[in-house]
């Protein structure tokens, strides 16, 4: 109807009211038949100017000449060994089961005893060159099959005629033919082979880059093993999560944390150094960029955030505007010991909701650092300890001078770090 | 036969301690090739460039299709001449342009144009057979319009858009260490004592004059990188207070 309207033609009812007097009338109220009311209003409550579709032909039923029942009867499958016997549901027409083998027995693909002898006659013939074979063979298998169904029968025969004590050694049984495998095999050369240059450069950049990660891991492994052996175990769950790019913080362990963090970064500078040593040219800022990415990558995309918003606050620019050898140098450093500090804090954290008495362990905190909370922390009351943590911890905030100053309780923030010696003044 | 000795004193004027420094890498009779296998190990000699561009509004002369006069341009950070170092600079620009490949095979290394669009300009950087066979590549968006809109534009200030960056050779071939070692424009690493190559004739000045951008047309316009201040602001931030928490272990 408004296609009708757009090209300004008269309605249905006019132009041929002879014929299709009884019709009109209907039409709007009459439900056609073979689609859904809501589905022919789609077209606009018509019929539409070309039909596509006769619809009539839409909810077409079969020919009703044949009468079709469905019946449960049982069938067996040529390509089964067994005489197994199932059942399923088969559409009979007149009265006439189908015939034919079962219809999924094609896809067995099993070799007749016609066809072997066809395979091992081309393979006298041909001197075991399978290619040829291949060709030359009747029915379409691919070498592999070939291959296989010679090398088992051959292996087959071996052992039918020899005694199993003295075939061991030969070939065909120590090393028999593995077709999965070498369909693989050859899969993946084809691939190798179809590569583009451009694929080939990208693929030996992403080798590079997995040996720089496994070389950091191992050269962080290294020292980290020597200094607590429980850290150990996380090394290889690290290096696992580096190469498929997931973020793990190093290591959980509160003393060799520092120094297991140091030596790592230590281990990603070389290798960045030696890749980019290849290079034979490459600008500053890229350096810088492989070098910090390098320092990061045991670290999370937040930390990572982190680091850079610490690194805004205190007037630094993301990426140096004159990025010269000793800018870059100082760069880097300023965001590992960036990195180094939230590691540390973060570690800080954990312990303590854990509840666990760290006490001791040289942890350093931090007061008023930027990202934690607004400088206005200075400027907290001072919030006294709760009874219930005062023996033990006092004696130990003797020892250490900027111990944490935190509670799991009190949640006191980190700039309280240096109110304890106060509270040891004036409380004891 | 005495060229298969090494380290045995060498046909330049090299000296023996040369021998121990240097790394033989591939052993030729050529004199020329030797200069170019023998490398400096751990070594690094840099380039500190700068690239950008400056455009100017034409203001009553400017067209719908050529509001802007643009010239982009890769400059010594001294403003030096590069061309010991950079033998051809290649500016991929924006296909609208007729050749948009414009080869620039002496110094300055830069290019004007005139248009109306800002695009991502791709230069290509391509040096001496003695300093390295791989070219470098860098890309720098071409701004015309300044960030602030109020007001007309100017035609007397133009849009200056510069980055600083340093062009890093490491192992640096003896041969390109001999021909820069006095060149302003190139930093190269302090060699031990008795470490002697001699450099080549130094080139006639008045090219020299042509290459440098010192007194370059466009110079008034030159940003000023001061590593000066960059270095400051780093040692201040490393300095802070809570930072020195880490050592504290």
């Amino acid at each position: 109807m408004d296609a009708k309207d757009i090209l300004g033609l008269p309605k249905n009812q006019l132009p041929i009211p002879q014929e299709k007097k009884s019709r009109p009338p209907k039409e709007p109220q009459r439900k056609p038949d073979g689609i859904s009311r809501e589905v022919y209003a789609l077209t606009g409550g018509l019929a539409p100017l070309m039909p596509s579709v006769d619809v009539s032909q839409l909810k077409r039923r079969p020919p009703s000449d044949e009468k079709v029942t469905w019946q449960w009867l049982p069938f067996t499958n040529s390509a089964r060994k067994d005489d197994l016997q199932l059942f399923h549901w088969v559409r009979v027409v007149n009265g006439v089961p189908p015939t034919g083998d079962y219809a999924f027995a094609k896809y067995n693909k099993a070799w007749t005893k016609e066809e072997t002898d066809q395979l091992f006659d081309l393979c006298e013939r041909f001197d075991l060159r399978f290619i040829v074979i291949a060709d030359r063979f009747p029915s379409s298998r691919t070498v592999e099959e070939l291959k296989d169904r010679y090398y088992s029968v051959s292996r087959a025969l071996l052992s039918a005629r020899a005694p199993p004590a003295d075939i061991t050694g030969h070939p065909l049984v120590k090393e028999p033919y593995n077709i999965s495998q070498e369909v693989e095999r050859k899969r993946a050369l084809s691939m190798v082979l179809s590569q583009t240059k451009q694929q080939e450069r990208k693929d030996t950049e992403v080798l590079a880059e997995a040996k720089r990660i496994t070389e950091s891991r191992m050269a962080a492994k290294g020292p980290e093993e020597s200094e607590l052996p429980a850290v150990a175990n996380i090394g290889p769950d690290n290096s696992q999560r580096a190469i498929t790019g997931d973020a793990v913080t190093p290591s959980t362990a509160m003393p060799s944390s520092a120094i297991a963090a140091s030596s790592t970064l230590m281990a990603d500078n070389a290798s960045t150094l030696a890749s980019l040593r290849m290079l034979r040219v490459y600008l500053r800022t890229y350096a810088l960029d492989q070098m910090v990415q390098a320092a990061s990558a045991s670290a999370g995309l937040r930390t990572i955030k982190r680091v850079e918003q610490t690194l805004q606050e205190l007037g630094v620019n993301l990426k140096p505007k004159v990025p010269t050898k000793a800018v870059c140098a100082e760069h880097l450093e300023l965001r590992k010991e960036i990195l180094t500090l939230l590691n540390l804090q973060k570690q800080l954290q954990y312990k303590e909701a854990e509840g666990t008495s760290f006490q001791d362990s040289p942890y350093s905190e931090t007061p008023g650092t930027p990202k934690r909370a607004p400088r206005g922390d200075q400027d907290r009351p001072f919030m006294p300890d709760p009874l219930g943590f005062g023996g033990d911890r006092f004696g130990k905030r003797d020892q250490k001078r900027k111990a944490p100053g935190r509670t799991s309780e009190a949640a006191q923030s980190p700039s309280q770090s240096k109110r304890p010696r106060k509270m040891k003044a004036s409380d004891i | 036969m005495s060229a298969r000795k090494q380290g045995d004193g060498q046909p330049e004027d090299g000296g023996a301690t040369a021998g121990k420094r240097l790394k033989i890498a591939k052993f030729s009779e050529d004199p020329e090739k030797k200069g170019l296998s023998r490398r400096l190990k751990d070594a690094e000699i840099s380039l500190p460039i700068v690239y950008g561009t400056i455009a100017f509004y034409l203001g009553r002369k400017a067209s719908e299709s050529q509001s802007h006069k643009w010239t982009v341009y890769v400059r010594g950070a001294t403003n030096e001449d590069l061309s010991a170092v950079i033998k051809r600079v290649v500016f991929q620009l924006h296909p609208s342009f007729n050749n948009p490949t414009r080869v620039m095979e002496a110094p300055p290394f830069e290019l004007s144009e005139c248009g109306w669009g800002e695009f991502e300009i791709a230069i290509s950087l391509f040096f001496h057979p003695d300093v390295c066979d791989k070219q470098l590549d860098l890309y720098h968006h071409l701004k015309l319009y300044p960030e602030d809109e109020s007001g007309p534009q100017s035609t007397k200030k133009p849009v200056v858009v510069e980055s600083y960056d340093e062009i890093v050779f490491p192992d640096p071939s003896e041969a390109f260490y001999a021909r820069v070692q006095n060149n302003p424009a190139v930093i190269v690493p302090r060699m031990p004592a008795g470490f002697n190559i001699s450099a080549p004739a130094p080139e006639n000045t008045s090219e020299r004059e042509r290459g440098d951008t010192k007194d370059h047309p466009l110079s008034q316009w030159f940003m000023n990188f001061s590593e000066a201040d960059e270095l400051l602001k780093l040692a201040a931030a490393r300095q802070q207070p809570f930072m020195e928490m880490i050592y504290e272990n």
